[in-house]
């Protein structure tokens, strides 16, 4: 199927509508995450009447993975879905709110997290004071990490070079092993070739699509992050110019693009993992009692210090531990 | 005198963008070094650094971004020389005028975009990504610095270029822009580039 | 304004400010912003941040400084030479078997690095010297560089393929053993091409001058023993990361050390040979990154104008049977070639046409390959192409564009030979993966 064909039709007239958006998300055109993104833009645009136009605008068009952050706040984009682990120098409390190592993976728990305990009030001020308005927060799938030798106990993570940025290389280094800073792009041939022992990816997809279970056959079966949240954020100055009515249309196609989310990221995840076991992907076995608690441990410890980042972690943090 | 002025002018800029290139410069090996030591402590040691990683991409940057006034002193940015070379010398300072004012624009607006960003990361004390989480207040101080030496080259080849364009005369023969002749930028430290690339020569006398 | 007005306008902006003899990257860089200017507003100057952070902040590209240094120093040296010297004492009455030499030099470095820049660079730090200084012909020299330098995304490890895999869901591996036999077609269609060129104009080869024979025995020795030194810093380069000591980006790093080491065992260390290495390799990387980051702002801003949309429309609306279909793509990618680099085009079109190519019924695996070869010739056609631009930073001063339009001629029609014969011959590529993995 074309998918490209799809996103064709509103772009010639592009400067018809009275708001025209552009909306940068992480993955490429023709991806099934890319499309989800794109019924988003498209949903604004039919909610709207055609009052807003967005203009979809893929992975490396016009602003790279880790520059969506940054153009949402100036402006270059209009509204951006943003992966916080890679912003994590411009905005601290988006590595809490992304999900630190050992935070809940149940739905209900995450969605009482923002909605009642009070995070979408923190990061709606957190956002605010760069020039974002922070939208209905969704949710994506878990990060696990992929070895060469198979994990039988949390034992044998000790001594193992693991690619893993940020918050999972210091989980990691909890555990005992010695997580390396590498680009994406040199994992496959890293893992290959044994500069690496293992990765960690984004979320399962993320493993497939880099083709790192043909050099890496073990997939350890304890996710360092039960889920990830993820927020969509709109520069402040063209979100002030929607009258309430659009308003409210962008918010309520966001929480629909929320659901869409949760319940297509389910269905891709077991569509990866089926590819990667045909191609021999191997579960480790199931953990004992004594591996849990360890690697909860490794958790906990993290917390406090990334409570320390600044005023907004801070405050997260102290919700989640209550 | 007037000419002593824009001489002098041009000579203190030449010296000024030197000096901080050849600064730049003098990182190459720490940035190899930089990069060895990462794989050497994580091959040998098994222990990976976490500050690696982001050393060697800022003198990565340092290096590139400081070096290129230097590098227009020295002519060595591409052009695409096939009607330039064609034409008579002042035709060459009036292109030269046009097309390094569109490098100033271009310069000026990194400039400002850089000063915009430093004052970002400092109110919001930005940081790189990584577990290490080095300032990045520092790398846009240094584009603004790359900047204006880079502006300040141009506004030094622009003199000459006017002054030749008007007068007919080379401002200061040896480093004038709009001279096909000028590869061999005899500054003090052109024995370094000449004493070792014996092949300009013969590759020259071929040409003309 | 339309995108394809648009378009017109950015291309005529190019044409000029480039013929007027502007520094390159500099002048796309301020074309972009100054179109994006009158068609955007002030907006358009925050692409400047984000733009220079994904360039200056990109590990991969970090191999362009690493593999020059290595290259500046080994040729500062005298390192390099001897590799050179040493190969002639053993085939040195073949005409041409100095180029052949480096065409052979190429191949081992094109399988150390995974990026065009760091390829010709490095290449031709080493190897150019040498022919100009035995008399070869310049265009010969240039040309062999070029086309040699250019098999560093053919021949594993390439970033471009993986860059490609990626976006279309594809093997890598698979894909590093596609590329397999067109590298080798290459390499041997080079070979093949100077050999007969080298007959058929012996004056554009001169023999060896018979320094080589007229040695003592000891320089001899010595020779051979610079020579086969030399030689095996590169087979370590290689071995780091064959055995995953380094990753291809550091391996370059690895090879300075080994070049410095080499230096000083050999008693050639001079510290203002150190000294000038080091400020050669900072002015090349300097105008290889003020390029990449000119023409990064130039294509962010196309981009962002949605040239992207109007590739994959004009693509689709011609109507045209399926392999006219993958001949425009290719058209389009030669023509893109013009202002952007290898990544930025793979990034583009793949996943761009890899859909349309996989729901005509062809082999995405197959497109790739094509791709590759593709990219590896856009960025060397004239008049303006990316690679062009590297091989005249590390040529040397007096040798002018034209020289280098008129010295790649041969070999990329070479190339275009080897890219025919893959579209129209699928096997070439599918054989041997098929052939090793199974049928995809
Ligand atoms: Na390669
Ligand atoms: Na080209």
């Amino acid at each position: 199927t074309l998918a490209v064909s799809a996103s064709m039709a509103m772009v010639p007239n592009a400067f018809s509508a009275e708001h025209n958006w552009r909306f940068a998300n992480l993955y490429s055109r023709g991806t099934a995450y890319g499309e989800v993104y794109q019924n988003f833009a498209d949903n604004i645009e039919a909610m709207s009447g055609g009052r807003i136009k967005v203009q979809m605008m893929y992975a490396g068009e016009g602003v790279g993975q880790t520059g969506i952050l940054g153009s949402v706040k100036s402006g270059l984009m209009t509204m951006g879905a943003p992966f916080q682990a890679m912003h994590a120098g411009e905005f601290p409390p988006g590595v809490v709110e992304v999900g630190l190592p050992g935070t809940t993976s149940d739905v209900g728990e995450l969605s009482a997290l923002f909605h009642e305990k009070g995070w979408n009030e923190v990061l709606t001020e957190a956002y605010g004071k760069q020039n974002m308005v922070y939208l209905e927060p969704y949710i994506q799938l878990p990060v696990y990490v992929l070895t060469k030798k198979p994990i039988n106990t949390i034992e044998d993570f000790k001594g193992m070079k693991i690619r893993a940025p940020g918050a999972y290389g210091k989980f990691l280094r909890n555990l005992g092993a010695s997580p390396a800073s590498l680009s994406w792009s040199e994992i496959y041939t890293s893992l290959a070739t044994g500069v690496i022992d293992g990765s960690i990816g984004s979320n399962l997809i993320d493993h497939r699509d880099g083709n790192h279970a043909e050099v890496a056959k073990y997939m350890y079966r304890l996710p360092i992050a039960g889920a990830q949240t993820l927020p969509i954020v709109v520069n402040n100055n063209a979100w002030k110019k929607l009258s309430p009515d659009l308003q409210a249309i962008v918010r309520s196609a966001s929480a629909a693009h929320a659901r869409e989310q949760m319940t297509k990221s389910r269905v891709w995840e077991s569509q990866a993992v089926a590819d990667m076991e045909k191609k021999g992907m191997k579960w480790s076995p199931e953990p004992s009692k004594e591996d849990v608690a360890g690697w909860n441990g490794a958790a906990e410890s993290l917390w406090v210090e990334y409570a320390n980042a600044d005023k907004y972690s801070k405050q997260l943090v102290q919700i989640l531990q209550k | 005198m007037f000419k002593m002025l824009l001489r002098t002018c041009c000579v203190a800029i030449n010296r000024l963008v030197y000096c901080t290139g050849l600064s730049a410069s003098l990182l190459m090996p720490f940035l190899a070094l930089t990069v060895a030591f990462e794989v050497f402590s994580r091959y040998v040691l098994n222990a990976p650094t976490i500050w690696a990683y982001d050393v060697s991409l800022f003198l990565f940057g340092y290096i590139a971004a400081l070096t290129g006034a230097l590098a227009q002193q020295k002519r060595s940015h591409i052009i695409v020389d096939v009607l330039y070379l064609a034409v008579p010398d002042r035709i060459k300072a009036l292109f030269n005028l046009l097309t390094y004012s569109l490098a100033v624009f271009f310069l000026s607006v990194i400039f400002y975009m850089s000063l915009g960003k430093f004052e970002e990361a400092m109110e919001f004390d930005y940081r790189r990504q990584s577990e290490w989480a080095p300032s990045m207040a520092h790398f846009w101080v240094m584009m603004m610095v790359a900047c204006t030496m880079f502006v300040l080259q141009f506004v030094s080849d622009m003199l000459q270029s006017s002054y030749f364009l008007f007068t007919g005369q080379r401002l200061m023969p040896e480093t004038d822009g709009s001279s096909s002749e000028n590869e061999k930028v005899t500054n003090n430290e052109s024995a370094i580039k000449n004493g070792n690339v014996s092949t300009g020569n013969e590759v020259k006398g071929e040409n003309a | 304004m339309s995108i394809e007005v648009l378009t017109l306008l950015l291309l005529a902006c190019i044409l000029v400010s480039f013929a007027l003899g502007a520094p390159v990257g500099l002048a796309l860089g301020g074309i972009a912003m100054a179109v994006g200017y009158m068609t955007w507003g002030e907006g358009i100057f925050t692409l400047i941040p984000t733009t220079i952070e994904s360039n200056f902040f990109s590990f991969i590209l970090l191999a362009i400084p690493l593999y020059i240094y290595m290259g500046q120093l080994l040729t500062r040296s005298g390192i390099g030479d001897a590799m050179f010297n040493a190969s002639q004492m053993l085939i040195g009455r073949i005409r041409g078997s100095l180029a052949i030499s480096v065409i052979g030099v190429c191949s081992m470095i094109g399988a150390m690095v995974g990026i065009i820049g760091a390829g010709i660079m490095t290449s031709g730090s080493i190897a150019l010297k040498p022919m100009l200084d035995r008399g070869y012909d310049k265009r010969l020299a240039l040309g062999v560089i070029m086309a040699g330098g250019g098999l560093g995304i053919l021949i594993p490890p390439s970033i471009p393929m993986i860059m490609y895999s990626a976006t279309t869901q594809n093997s890598v591996g698979r894909m590093f053993i596609a590329a397999i036999v067109p590298a080798l077609i290459s390499i041997t269609l080079l070979v093949a091409y100077v050999v007969i060129s080298c007959k058929m104009n012996p004056e554009k080869a001169p023999l060896d001058t018979g320094d080589e024979r007229q040695m003592s025995k000891p320089e001899k020795l010595r020779t051979a023993r610079d020579g086969f030194f030399s030689l095996l810093l590169i087979v370590a380069v290689l071995g780091s990361i064959i055995t995953g000591i380094a990753t291809p980006t550091e391996s370059g790093a690895i090879g300075v050390v080994g070049a410095i080491l080499l230096a000083v065992l050999f008693k050639r260390f001079r510290f203002r040979m150190f000294q000038s290495a080091g400020f050669e390799t900072a002015l090349l990387v300097s105008a290889s990154m003020w390029i990449i980051l000119g023409a990064s702002v130039f294509s962010n801003f196309h981009m962002l104008s949605g040239v992207q949309n109007m590739v994959a429309q004009f693509t689709q609306d011609l109507g045209l049977p399926p392999i006219g279909v993958i001949i425009l793509m290719q058209v389009i990618m030669l023509l893109l070639g013009f202002i952007i680099d290898e990544l930025i085009i793979v990034l583009m079109c793949a996943p761009l046409f890899a859909p349309i190519v996989v729901s005509l019924g062809y082999d995405p695996i197959w497109f790739g390959i094509l791709m590759i070869l593709n990219i590896e010739i856009a960025v060397q056609t004239p008049p303006y192409g990316f690679a062009l631009f590297y091989l005249k930073g590390i040529a040397p001063p007096g040798v002018t564009m034209m020289d280098i339009y008129k010295s790649i001629t041969p070999f990329i029609l070479l190339k275009l030979l080897v890219l025919i014969i893959c579209m129209l011959f699928p096997e070439v590529v599918l054989w041997l993966p098929n052939m090793i993995m199974g049928e995809g």
